[in-house]
């Protein structure tokens, strides 16, 4: 997993996506993005403010479309930003455009409840 | 203490933003993003691997390698910033204000400096009766006295950029790594004279940059194309709403009938107040475009009103100097007062001198111009940054130009003049300038005072006094916006610190 700066949220790639998503005990937003799309280079700021603000409760990281073709392949991106929610390896919810704070701060207090309702049941 | 110089500011930058790195041919971008295509199946076994056209040896490799790891990039302790070796840099308009002072400082840098002018400035203030108060020589004199002086050679070749088939034999020859596009009409005003003025600009610079798109994606794809467009193309909102940096941030949400949205990452609005201005709109239209089509790469550089005489190597030599108009169509606001001062005619506002505008001193905004080149984007990254370090009101600088003015012994007047252009006078104005200094390493170094002291001590010397005071008709307003031929009345004269300030107060987010 790579994290540059503060400002920056996590990177996950095809060498890091088994462990760090699909086995993760938490559950994980995937944010895939390009290089060449402005909507997901503005959610930089708003993703690394939720990462801090969900640490322990929700992973929160991106994956390049372009650099992990297998991957964008996989989940078959067809527009960015897409944001998928993982719980357990599998995929629970995808959005795909950019979203405001408020809208990702319900879709991550969802998925974490599920997720604890999971646990529970 | 001991101070820790921080880490490069390009240091992790990788090969994904080097202009060495061949990704055309290598790496298919369209297979997602916003294509109706069906999405190409990939083998499993696929890799993203890209060449380099510097390192051929390196085979196929994944574009992992850092600026900091690349033996192509080489650090520049002064900048604190990797610089690429002996980087290929195309200026188009490099016999300009900007674009020959650019070229002295990259040539000096270390880097290959190419460049193409056809004098369209020199013929159109020639036109409007005036020469550029310090005389700068003609080009093969200053490409000889760079060589000389310096040590710094330019390729230069006489060539218009509406020249596709000799504009493309250059890039060719060339292959450019960066172009700095400087190679359009600069004038508000020039544009606004008639039809044929208004016609000639929009041309030039619309059609102008749209062929340089094509060419790029042509013939050097991975290169950055550094683009000069100007505040001006926002506007000033009356709203007061902040002068983002081109692109709404994703907390930036429009609300509408009870639902809301993010409008993080579409382009903000923009207001043009000259038909100059929508020529830099339309060019951020046609550049975004461009880089979303074909994976092309860009910063569009939002300039605010630049003024200044002054750079370490304009400075070494009388030959090197830049050019410095300032007649009413290509004057800007600082150097025309400080022309008017030393011609001892009074300063000339517009209206209420209320306007609040982003202002930079030459020597800045050549800086931030290195720190950009040497940060290339991704590939088709399209990027805005608001290149401002200060926010002015006009009335203040005339005030400051006066004060200045005293120290060379000169008594000087302001004046009010009606306002020959459709404008708000009085507004808000906040201006968000977050990129330069927090990711490019940016920082401002000249404030208004002390690039006006060094103004009036080179247009105090003799020899330039005399070619000011030959010109000094031309900087009084003439063209006005709604198209009549009239002399702008004059509605006040007063004495500099008589006046109470008040009013809006510009706010830089910086």
């Amino acid at each position: 997993m790579i994290k540059m700066t503060q400002e920056m949220v996590m990177e996950f790639t095809e060498k890091n996506f088994e462990k760090e998503v699909i086995n993760s005990e938490l559950p994980v937003m995937v944010e895939f993005w390009g290089s060449w799309c402005p909507p997901c280079k503005m959610m930089d700021p708003v993703m690394a403010k939720l990462e801090e603000e969900y640490a322990g409760m929700v992973k929160i990281g991106k994956i390049n479309a372009d650099r992990n073709p297998r991957l964008r392949n996989r989940y078959n991106i067809r527009g960015v930003p897409t944001f998928i929610m993982f719980a357990n390896g599998k995929e629970m919810e995808r959005y795909v455009a950019a979203k405001s704070e408020d809208e990702l701060r319900k879709i991550l207090k969802r998925i974490y409840q599920i997720n604890r309702q999971t646990e529970k049941d | 203490m001991i101070s820790k110089t921080p880490k490069p500011w390009n240091a992790e930058k990788t090969c994904w933003n080097c202009p060495a790195a061949k990704f055309k041919g290598n790496v298919d971008f369209r297979a997602c993003g916003q294509s109706k295509e069906k999405i190409k199946e990939l083998q499993e076994s696929k890799e993203v691997v890209i060449e380099c056209h510097r390192r051929k040896e390196l085979g196929h490799f994944e574009p992992n390698i850092t600026f900091e790891q690349c033996p192509e990039w080489k650090l520049n302790k002064n900048y604190n910033i990797y610089m690429l070796r002996n980087m290929r840099i195309m200026i188009l308009g490099i016999d300009g204000y900007l674009g020959w002072t650019l070229a002295l400082k990259l040539g000096k840098l270390g880097c290959k400096v190419s460049g193409i002018d056809n004098f369209f400035r020199r013929d159109c203030v020639m036109e409007k009766g005036s020469h550029t108060l310090v005389p700068i020589e003609r080009m093969t004199e200053r490409l000889s006295a760079a060589k000389d002086v310096l040590g710094v050679e330019i390729d230069f070749r006489k060539i218009d950029i509406m020249d596709m088939d000799r504009l493309k034999g250059f890039m060719e020859e060339v292959k450019p790594e960066s172009i700095v596009h400087y190679a359009e009409c600069p004038s508000a005003p020039y544009s606004m004279v008639d039809a044929k003025h208004a016609i000639k600009v929009q041309k030039n610079n619309v059609l102008g940059t749209l062929g340089l798109l094509f060419l790029i994606k042509e013939i050097v794809p991975e290169s950055c194309l550094i683009k000069l467009g100007t505040m001006g193309e926002y506007g000033a909102p009356l709203t007061g709403r902040p002068l983002f940096e081109g692109i709404f941030p994703a907390d930036a949400v429009m609300k509408w009938n009870g639902r809301e949205w993010s409008m993080g990452g579409e382009l903000t609005p923009r207001d043009p107040v000259s038909f100059y201005h929508v020529s830099k709109v339309q060019d951020t239209f046609n550049i975004y475009e461009a880089c979303k089509y074909w994976w092309l790469r860009s910063y569009d550089i939002m300039q605010g009103v630049i003024y200044g005489v002054h750079t370490e190597e304009t400075a070494k030599d009388d030959r090197l100097r830049t050019r410095f108009d300032v007649d009413e169509w290509f004057g800007t606001v600082i150097n025309r007062f400080v022309a008017q001062a030393v011609a001892g005619i009074p300063l000339t506002i517009y209206g209420s001198g209320e306007q609040i505008r982003g202002f930079i001193a030459l020597e800045d905004a050549m800086e931030c111009m290195v720190r950009l080149i040497f940060s290339p984007p991704e590939p088709g990254q399209y990027d805005v940054v608001n290149q401002v370090s200060g926010l002015h009101k006009i009335s203040e600088l005339a005030e400051t130009v006066a004060k200045v003015g005293k120290e060379f012994g000169l008594d000087v007047k302001i004046q009010r003049l009606e306002n020959p252009r459709v404008e708000a006078e009085e507004h808000p104005m906040e201006v968000v300038s977050k990129k330069l200094p927090n990711t490019f390493g940016f920082e401002c170094k000249v404030t208004p005072e002390k690039e006006i002291r060094r103004m009036f001590k080179v247009l105090t010397k003799p020899n330039i006094v005399k070619r000011t005071g030959e010109k000094k008709h031309v900087i009084y307003p003439m063209t006005r916006w709604s198209g009549e031929k009239e002399k702008m009345g004059v509605l006040e004269v007063y004495e500099p610190g008589t006046k109470l300030m008040g009013g809006y107060v510009g706010k830089l987010r910086i």
